[in-house]
């Protein structure tokens, strides 16, 4: 028997794009309806995505402080206040000591607010507490430093960064897990509905499928036209979902610049970047199995 | 694996040009169409036709046995053998069997049993992805054409070599060579549609020889057809024999066997009854 030539003739390239193109054209509304649900699925997917790599934005600029803020019972006496910083300055591994007043912390406050808000106008007496802001020069010294300022008389709380990395990357993995969750149970959905559609092109060239199969087409060939059917859907719902998962996150970022000036966002730019390739191969991969799942049956010999 | 063309006209060819384009032929008119007492075609007479040919197997069938799922038996135990350069007819009521044993040739059907060879290769052990590569080595006619509707003739012919990877430029000499011999090619960019019954049955007669098969399989090719056209078909279907292609008929037209003589494979109930050189519809 001779071997088959391993490369398709540019004749049957252009056969499988343009079939491919017909047969998403040629399905119409069942078309429009696998897009949305590839849609669907890919915004789920997407948003998670994008909300799991803001929380990682945060947590990485977190990681990068060696600080521990150790807040202070209000009216201490000015000899209470230096006798925590000296106790403080003496404990292994820190290598400075500020001191943040009261009035420090609202002036602090009211710059990372911005727009000139006034507290005075809302508040009897300023709520801020003072604090010391221990910095030290490893991340390894950062729970033992908080765990000993704790035990100070002077010291209301305590807090550190790592404190707060930890809770955020927590809540990183849930967003991750729910966002996998609900993207996987809608990706089940669209592969059976991009099934579906696939199947109706099936069925409108089933004598195609016949005469192709009884001239010596391969499986492999005859499958392709439905392949990129299934290519093209995905990449259409990936095309939507990305602009509306960006154009939300744009909505999102505009907002929180207002109103949460001080929590690092990572830019419109850095997501669509992550996200364009993410979602696009997505699709594709929802698109293609889906075809293929539905032309399996039809071509067994 | 082409077949020698020079071998194919070594009997005698009454009609001049051994093989003359059909276009060119002139067409059977209604009442020299096919009845018995007529005076037939004369190179496809009896008389003309040359002896069973003698040259290598190019189907074999042994002791096949198909028992479908559904418990009806298909074949029982067949054993047959069709040299290079034969035409056969396999006839025999409905549900005979006949149909079957086409589809066990072009392996779209596996016997339960038994072996089934052609062009010597074990059909029953092919696997599936080189199941392609043995119907390119032989052409299949239906009774219902299996055009599509919205390819022109050409554009149809031309399918069966697109979708099996042929180079480009070999498509468009290949097509209209096809076209050329089923005497369409002054119709070649008609749609099905605009084609007579007879006219579509050539379109799919040239998909089936686009490839240049050695052996070519008709499974009721006439069934679709009013008479003449039914002897067009099958004159047709005589002089790509002549050319040197196997050609294997599944007809129940007892007129066309009957005027061809040429050799005939009866089944019934699966099993073959009758197998004669220069046979007739009904067993004498």
């Amino acid at each position: 028997m001779r071997t088959p030539p391993r490369s398709a003739a540019a004749g049957s390239v252009r056969y499988v794009l343009a079939e491919g193109f017909e047969g998403f054209r040629r399905n119409g509304l069942m078309s429009l309806a696998a897009v949305t649900i590839t849609t669907v699925t890919l915004v789920v997917l997407g948003a998670a995505l994008v909300v799991a790599s803001a929380l990682d934005h945060i947590v990485h600029q977190l990681e990068g402080q060696l600080q521990v803020v150790v807040y202070l019972r209000d009216g201490l006496a000015p000899s209470a206040v230096n006798a925590a910083r000296g106790r403080l300055q003496a404990l292994p591994g820190v290598t400075g000591v500020a001191y943040v007043s009261k009035q420090d912390a609202l002036a602090q406050l009211r710059r990372s607010v911005g727009g000139g808000a006034d507290f005075r106008d809302v508040l009897a007496q300023n709520p801020l507490p003072a604090s010391f802001v221990v910095t030290t020069d490893r991340p390894g010294r950062l729970a033992a430093i908080a765990a000993a300022a704790e035990r100070f008389p002077q010291v209301e709380s305590v807090n550190y960064s790592a404190a707060t990395v930890g809770r955020l990357l927590a809540l990183t993995r849930a967003v991750r897990t729910l966002g996998a969750g609900a993207g996987g149970a809608l990706a089940l959905l669209a592969l059976v509905i991009i099934g579906s559609t696939i199947r109706l092109t099936v069925f409108a060239r089933r004598t195609e499928i016949e005469v192709m199969r009884l001239v010596g087409a391969t499986a492999g060939f005859i499958r392709w036209p439905f392949v990129v059917e299934g290519a093209v859907t995905g990449a259409c719902g990936a095309a939507v979902a990305f602009a509306s998962v960006v154009a939300l996150y744009a909505g999102v970022m505009h907002g929180a610049r207002a109103s949460l000036p001080f929590v690092p966002l990572p830019s419109v730019e850095q997501v669509a970047l992550a996200l364009a390739w993410k979602l696009s191969l997505w699709g594709v991969v929802i698109g293609v199995v889906g075809s293929l799942l539905a032309v399996r049956r039809h071509l067994r010999a | 694996m082409e077949p020698d063309r020079s071998e194919g006209v070594d009997a005698p060819v009454e009609a001049g040009a051994p093989v003359p384009p059909v276009s060119e032929s002139p067409p059977p008119s209604a009442d020299a169409a096919p009845r018995p007492d007529a005076e037939p075609t004369p190179d496809l007479a009896g008389e003309g036709v040359r002896e069973r040919a003698r040259g290598p197997a190019v189907v074999e069938f042994d002791r096949v046995t198909k028992v479908y799922r559904s418990g009806v038996t298909g074949l029982r135990d067949v054993s047959v053998r069709i040299a290079s350069d034969e035409f056969v007819f396999i006839v025999g009521p409905t549900g005979a069997g006949k149909s079957t044993l086409m589809k066990m040739i072009y392996r779209e059907e596996l016997p339960t049993s038994g072996r089934v060879v052609v062009h010597g290769q074990d059909v029953t052990r092919l696997s599936a992805r080189q199941v392609p590569y043995l119907r390119r080595r032989l052409g299949v006619v239906f009774q219902d054409f299996k055009l599509l509707p919205r390819k022109t003739a050409r554009e149809n012919v031309a399918f069966a070599l697109q979708v099996t990877g042929a180079p480009a430029g070999q498509v468009a000499p290949r097509v209209d060579e096809a076209l050329e011999v089923v005497g369409l090619a002054a119709r070649a960019d008609a749609l099905p549609g605009q084609l007579s019954a007879g006219e579509q049955q050539r379109v799919s007669i040239a998909r089936a020889l686009v490839h240049r098969p050695p052996l070519l399989l008709a499974d009721e090719p006439t069934g679709n057809l009013d008479p003449d056209t039914s002897w067009e078909i099958v004159q047709l279907l005589s002089q790509i024999n002549l050319r040197g292609t196997t050609v294997v008929v599944t007809t129940h037209d007892k007129m066309i066997v009957d005027i061809l003589r040429r050799r005939v494979i009866a089944l019934e109930g699966g099993a073959i009854v009758r197998d004669q050189p220069r046979g007739r519809y009904e067993g004498r």
